[in-house]
């Protein structure tokens, strides 16, 4: 670069004029890349280059993807990969540019010149960066004025712009990445939605069956469902996905939609889960399995058959108070193909079954302790003389009261309401 | 054989299920030394499962040994050690 003669007033004028200029039209809500195409022609005027180009990288490639161009033929669109040409140099190097005679110099792109139908002589570059993040750089060809050279004022300025156009377009980027942030948002909640439209609603006493669900974050892993059947039995299941998050709550989905439609015409609950096992591996992700529990209950004698894949003992409370843990006695559904399910029957006599998820054996307590099965047995105790549907509700409040860390979900399916009145159809 | 220590939980488990799906994509048989983990948590026995299902689409030998009772404890309340092949010792499997 030559020894710039001082600029005049009449320089700074014009430059700041331009600068106020450009803010102005950053600050209107006018499209980006409009604005950038327009600030981009007065600078290419202002500084008295034959052509310019404006460059952005673009996020996930670190390419740099020309947004607008001046000049004889347009380049926008044309991509240069990271670290390619001076372009590549000004932005690798975070340093404005200044080359009198591209031709000796070993970076020179001579691509875009075959682009733009034009020769580039001299070149002045500077990158834009805003928070010490380079979004993308301004390059201007062949000052027109004197021996072609740009001078130090020119550089200057140029810094001074592209800071500013940078200042735009990371705010631009940020408010982009806010609506999709809040699309998501949206789309998950609208899952989230469908998620609940699967649970069962809750009936009335002496209906012996009520669950509830507290999803940890906005989609849950965990499910229960809770079908009528013929001849006064009821069908009902718990589940709890492995994996947290929008797959697990896919899986979810597709495992209690899978329910629903087995429930009805399984003979009984191990050959529902032997079905509905050989359907998840069929179609399986590896590493995704259902810790579940099935089972049937027959309202008028009390009579439960029972099968666990792999879940959390199940806890049966007698009418005196004794509980039993049910342990399970397969795997969980959707690891191997034809894996049977044995099942046991119990006599309710009066008592009630808790099935729950894991999340509220370990959800925390005060002290910082997981909640474990002793918490849920006394919590049992503690609210027992509540109804059904109430206690089942303050159970799960009580024990995610605090810190729950996965989705929790308890059903209790209860022999208390015998001969209490209608038995369901 | 492969090696795994400390707890397995939702940090640790992501590594853990890398080291284990690299060691069943080799081909060779694969014995995972659980000695040195006495904490796993569901992710890291979702972990498991993953490399165990890989293991056999791919007709890869694979086995658990040297399992930490409290460990075992977890493998066994999901049944799952009628998935898994579980050695007492490491040198049974190999």
């Amino acid at each position: 670069m030559s020894q710039a003669p001082a600029p005049d007033a009449d320089d700074y004028e014009g430059a700041f004029a331009l600068l106020a200029e450009m803010t102005q039209g950053f600050a209107r809500s006018a499209p980006l890349e409009e604005t950038l195409r327009s600030a981009l022609d007065s600078i290419v005027g202002h500084v008295g280059a034959e052509s310019g180009s404006l460059w952005l990288e673009e996020a996930a490639t670190k390419d740099l993807v020309c947004l607008a161009s001046v000049g004889k033929n347009t380049i926008a669109g044309m991509r240069l990969a990271a670290g390619e040409g001076i372009v590549g140099k000004a932005v690798r190097e975070r340093v404005c540019q200044a080359v009198f005679d591209v031709s000796q110099h070993p970076d020179f792109a001579q691509r875009i010149d075959d682009a733009s139908g034009e020769t580039t002589r001299s070149m002045l570059c500077s990158p834009m960066v805003f928070a010490d993040r380079v979004v993308g750089a301004i390059s201007l060809i062949n000052k027109r004025a004197g021996d072609g050279r740009f001078q130090e004022s020119d550089s200057s300025l140029l810094r001074v712009l592209a800071s500013s156009a940078g200042l735009a377009i990371a705010n631009a980027q940020l408010a982009t990445a806010q609506v999709e942030n809040e699309t998501v948002r949206r789309e998950v909640a609208l899952a989230a939605e469908i998620q609940r439209s699967l649970l069962p609603e809750r009936k009335p006493p002496p209906f012996p069956i009520c669950g509830v669900n507290h999803p940890a974050r906005t989609v849950s892993g965990d499910f229960f469902d809770i079908l009528p059947l013929s001849r006064g039995r009821i069908a009902f299941c718990l589940g709890d996905v492995s994996g947290k998050g929008m797959n697990a709550a896919l899986l979810m989905a597709k495992t209690a939609s899978l329910y629903r439609c087995l429930a009805r015409d399984a003979a009984s609950p191990g050959v529902l889960l032997a079905r509905l096992n050989d359907e998840l591996c069929e179609t399986a992700t590896l590493g995704m399995f259902v810790t579940m529990v099935a089972g049937v209950l027959d309202v008028s004698r009390g009579f439960l058959r029972l099968a666990n894949a792999g879940h959390e003992p199940p806890l049966l409370r007698s009418r005196a108070g004794e509980v039993v843990a049910l342990d399970a006695d397969a795997p969980p559904v959707g690891i191997i193909p034809g894996t049977p399910f044995p099942e046991r029957d119990a006599d309710l006599e009066g008592g009630v079954l808790y099935v729950f998820s894991d999340g509220l054996t370990e959800a925390g307590t005060a002290t910082g302790e997981a909640f474990g099965s002793e918490g849920l047995v006394s919590l049992i105790a503690r609210f027992a003389d509540l109804s059904l549907g109430e206690r089942v509700d303050a159970i799960a409040a009580e024990a995610g009261r605090l810190d729950l860390r996965d989705d929790l979900t308890l059903l209790a399916v209860s022999d208390e309401y015998r001969g209490d009145g209608d038995t369901p159809a | 054989m492969v090696s795994l220590s400390g707890d397995i939980d939702l940090q640790q488990s992501p590594k853990a299920r890398e080291v284990l799906l690299a060691a069943v994509g080799q081909g060779d048989p694969v014995v995972v030394d659980l000695s040195g983990v006495d904490y796993i948590d569901s992710s890291g026995v979702a972990s498991l499962v993953e490399a165990f299902q890989l293991a056999k689409r791919g007709g890869v030998a694979f086995s658990l040994a040297a399992v930490h009772p409290s460990a075992l404890r977890v493998l066994q309340l999901a049944r799952l050690d009628r998935v898994f092949t579980i050695h007492e010792q490491v040198a049974d499997g190999l």
